[in-house]
């Protein structure tokens, strides 16, 4: 059964993401294989393009309602469609914490401008549920 | 490294990230203070495991054992 009208938001500084950046965290710990594929593999890191998928995977976490629990970065991925729309794909704990709120899948929508990015996320419907694009 | 130097790492460190703090308390809350936020918590899982040597798995988290400076101690940096 899906959990009724759960909201989910965040916002992430792009200073935040040059910071951790720096440490090399972000490939290491939150961001999976396809991400980096999407946000690092050019000249530059895409700081926005980051900065707003952790903003995602944080508002996604938000719906679980997971006291006690830390956030699955890895487990929450935050891809592109082909029409340029973020997707999100669950694994491992992450979707183990889905399952045990009732949600069967989840929308997100980001928008970033300097200086930080905000992602909102929302449950879908059951007979909405998609697979990747 | 000693137990005393390892949690003075993870210490100093949470300070040198706000400046408006001269001390942290042992017993305090580090996420309901907000000295401690999800991005920053992941950074801070580095730094202990730089100071310990040991990696922790993220999936299997305690988070009691982050709670205060106390808990840490305690989880990571007591000998037997």
């Amino acid at each position: 059964m899906t959990a009724p009208g759960r909201i989910g938001i965040d916002m992430v500084p792009f200073t935040r993401v040059r910071a951790l950046l720096g440490g090399g965290l972000l490939a290491g710990r939150m961001l999976s294989a396809d991400e980096r594929r999407l946000l690092l593999d050019g000249d530059e890191p895409d700081v926005p393009g980051i900065a707003g998928r952790l903003a995602a995977k944080e508002a996604v976490f938000k719906l679980f309602h997971a006291t006690g629990e830390t956030v699955p970065w890895q487990g929450i991925e935050i891809l592109r469609a082909e029409s340029g729309a973020p997707w999100v794909r669950l694994s491992g704990r992450a979707a183990a914490l889905a399952r045990g709120a009732g949600i069967g899948s989840v929308s997100v929508s980001i928008t970033h401008d300097e200086p930080c990015a905000v992602a909102v996320a929302l449950t879908a419907p059951d007979s909405e549920e998609r697979s990747a694009p | 490294m000693t137990v005393n130097d390892g949690i003075d790492v993870v210490r100093n460190w949470i300070l040198s990230r706000h400046p408006e703090r001269a001390r942290i308390g042992p017993d305090e809350d580090l996420v309901r203070t907000r000295l401690v936020d999800s991005l920053s918590f992941v950074e801070l899982v580095y730094v202990i495991e730089n100071a310990t040597g040991a990696e922790i798995d993220f999936d299997t988290i305690d988070l009691k054992d982050f709670q205060s400076l106390s808990a840490i101690q305690r989880a990571f940096f007591t000998t037997a």
